[in-house]
């Protein structure tokens, strides 16, 4: 077996918890449950490691096996990585029946034609979703297994979720092979991006409960609305603002859990407004800002902002329309004419 | 700006954190190299004692203390004093230059309020900045307790103070403004925490200002206030969120960062002295 192997599943197997060893050695399949069950998982796991890599050295292992066990740690642990996501567009109405064996000749056919040194690897998962890894060479030195690019396709969709290697270069060629091998025609990328891939598939394959354009006038019976207290200090006119903002809350963001992102970016090229009588700035060009919202759950913090008296109720479309037009990055200029309190986000 | 550039580039692009100091009793300045003596031997003292920085390795530290005359606002001030601490190179080679563990240094710049009050016998030396291991800090700190009966505290710098701070950067000049100002806020009391990170165009924000400051030379606290409503109005205009009642816990310009935790980065020599200034201020009002 390779020296590199080697070293590349030791360090695959160290990445993982200790109790979650054994059964990713089973996802992956490359080592008979014989053999699994002369592991000793009860030691430190450097030596866990050695073993694992003694047992693949007996069934010789190359780098195709070495990356599937790859895919399968990062499929588990998907959240470590930052996903970008990708549209894929047609040029016609042709209803092509996908073929997953086309798709992946084709694939790696247009990597290769560009690129001779490239590990490529799939991995089918229960979801329809297809695992790629792409591991990146140059003419003259091998891939560099450590620093894989990862793509995520839903062959259903036109979507793709990539968490590109560090080498941004490699990005269009990895485009090109998709589309070529995917029959579509152009691929652009989306201004969304989070770690929890789960919910960039959320949003885009809107599976998270919607605000609805006609609602009914009061919450549904049943709604956990916060228990009334029993402090006298709450009058009737903060009960029925209180009830109010929870109203609009369940309208805009709906009822149930919301998309996970960690951060929301805003790039303002609007103009500064202020009261006259203030007597300050008055620029005919753009107040530049950049802004950025940061959360472990975004839009939940977002949504608790008006009920605890930070924000007005409804909270600005410039937020809530981030799951619906499924971006987290905006660029936000003056809407001309009529109504300049409104915003175009091109 | 007095200070020789050379002498206080030590001071730039660092993070230091910020104590203020009580008056040290009977400091006598020509007594430096004694106190770098007895300094060292404490330092030495306590690691006996385990409570050594790092464990099981062999440090052989050297400290050194120094004055630095430029370093100061007026003629009243006491000048400012350096203390550093190294790793005593162990290789004999030619490569054996000590290594730079932990520096602090004491000063105040036009700290009249708090030395026009002060016996003779005492030394005003208000503000005191440290970068490196919190160990050292806390070693150094006990010597000079010990020794001139001094009392350190932790500055943290309110959001009101932090307003002011990049009202007043926001407003200098630069020959080349390369980094936004951004103020970064925090609202913690929420289901899930969220932190806002506002930065504004260089250009623009002292454009603002330069239309808010009425006397130049000049800030008063309505200013600073007209200024920061400026901003909030911005923010919600946008976002409808009412950035007034989140924490203010940073800010950031081209000319220094100040952090709330008491935590200052000077990136411009140019208004090194107006940011000690500034800083001197907080700290003898800490004391009072």
């Amino acid at each position: 077996m390779d020296e590199t192997v080697a070293e590349y599943i030791r360090r695959t197997v160290l990445k993982m918890p200790r109790d979650e060893i054994k059964t990713m050695l089973q996802t992956w399949g490359f080592l008979s449950e014989a053999q699994l069950q002369t592991l000793n998982f009860h030691q430190i796991k450097d030596n866990i490691s050695q073993e694992v890599v003694q047992l693949c050295e007996e069934n010789s292992a190359d780098i195709k096996q070495a990356a599937v066990l790859d895919i399968i740690y990062n499929h588990i642990y998907q959240n470590k990585r930052m996903w970008s996501v990708y549209q894929m567009k047609k040029s016609g109405e042709e209803l092509d029946c996908f073929d997953i064996t086309d798709f992946k000749k084709r694939f790696k056919g247009r990597l290769r034609s560009a690129l001779k040194n490239v590990t490529i690897t799939f991995k089918e998962y229960e979801d329809n979703a297809i695992w790629i890894r792409v591991a990146w060479g140059t003419p003259y030195k091998k891939p560099n297994q450590y620093k894989p690019s990862y793509v995520v396709y839903h062959s259903q969709t036109p979507y793709v979720f990539i968490s590109a290697s560090v080498l941004k270069s490699n990005l269009p060629l990895l485009c090109q092979a998709l589309i070529v091998a995917s029959n579509y025609h152009d691929i652009r990328e989306m201004e969304l991006r989070s770690h929890s891939l789960n919910s960039l598939k959320d949003i885009v394959f809107k599976r998270y409960s919607q605000n609805f354009q006609t609602y009914s006038p009061k919450p549904l019976q049943g709604q956990n609305v916060e228990p009334e207290s029993a402090d006298i200090r709450i009058v009737q006119e903060n009960r029925s603002e209180k009830e109010r903002i929870h109203r609009l809350n369940w309208e805009l963001f709906g009822g149930g859990p919301q998309p996970k992102l960690e951060f929301a970016q805003y790039k303002l090229e609007t103009m500064f407004k202020s009261d006259p009588k203030m007597d300050v700035l008055d620029k005919k060009e753009p107040f530049r800002c950049l802004v950025k919202f940061s959360s472990p759950h975004l839009l939940e913090s977002l949504k608790s902002l008006a009920p605890a008296g930070m924000a007005d109720a409804p909270l600005s479309p410039l937020l809530t329309c981030i799951p619906h037009k499924a971006r987290n990055y905006f660029k936000i200029r003056e809407k001309k004419g009529l109504f300049p309190e409104s915003f175009v986000s091109p | 700006e007095n200070a020789d550039p050379q002498k206080t580039a030590f001071l730039l692009r660092k993070a230091w954190t910020l104590y203020s100091v009580t008056p040290l009793y009977r400091f006598r300045r020509g007594r430096l190299r004694d106190y770098a003596r007895l300094l060292s031997a404490f330092i030495a003292a306590e690691k006996q004692k385990g409570l050594a920085v790092e464990v099981g390795v062999e440090l052989d530290i050297k400290v050194a203390l120094s004055s630095l005359a430029d370093l100061r606002g007026s003629e009243r001030d006491q000048a400012a004093l350096l203390v550093q601490l190294s790793s005593r190179s162990r290789a004999p080679s030619r490569n054996s230059e000590d290594k730079l563990l932990w520096s602090g240094w004491f000063c105040s710049v036009y700290g009249d309020d708090l030395s026009k009050d002060v016996p003779e016998d005492f030394t005003c030396l208000p503000l005191f900045l440290t970068h490196g291991p919190e160990s050292y800090t806390s070693i150094v700190g006990s010597w000079f307790q010990k020794s001139f009966d001094c009392c350190f505290r932790r500055l943290a710098i309110s959001p009101l103070n932090l307003s002011w701070m990049v009202a007043m950067w926001a407003g200098c000049k630069l020959d080349r403004a390369t980094s936004a100002v951004e103020l970064v806020f925090s609202v913690p009391r929420l289901s899930q925490p969220l932190d806002i990170s506002y930065a504004i165009h260089p250009e623009d924000a002292k454009a603002l200002w330069d239309t808010v400051q009425k006397t130049p030379g000049e800030i008063t606290q309505e200013e600073v206030d007209v200024f920061m409503d400026c901003l909030y109005a911005h923010f919600h205009r946008h976002f409808k969120i009412h950035l007034s009642a989140a924490k203010l816990v940073k800010v950031s310009t081209a000319v220094a960062s100040a952090h709330c935790d008491g935590i200052v980065k000077i990136l411009h020599s140019q208004y090194l002295s107006g940011v000690l200034r500034l800083l001197t201020e907080l700290a003898i009002s800490q004391i009072q």
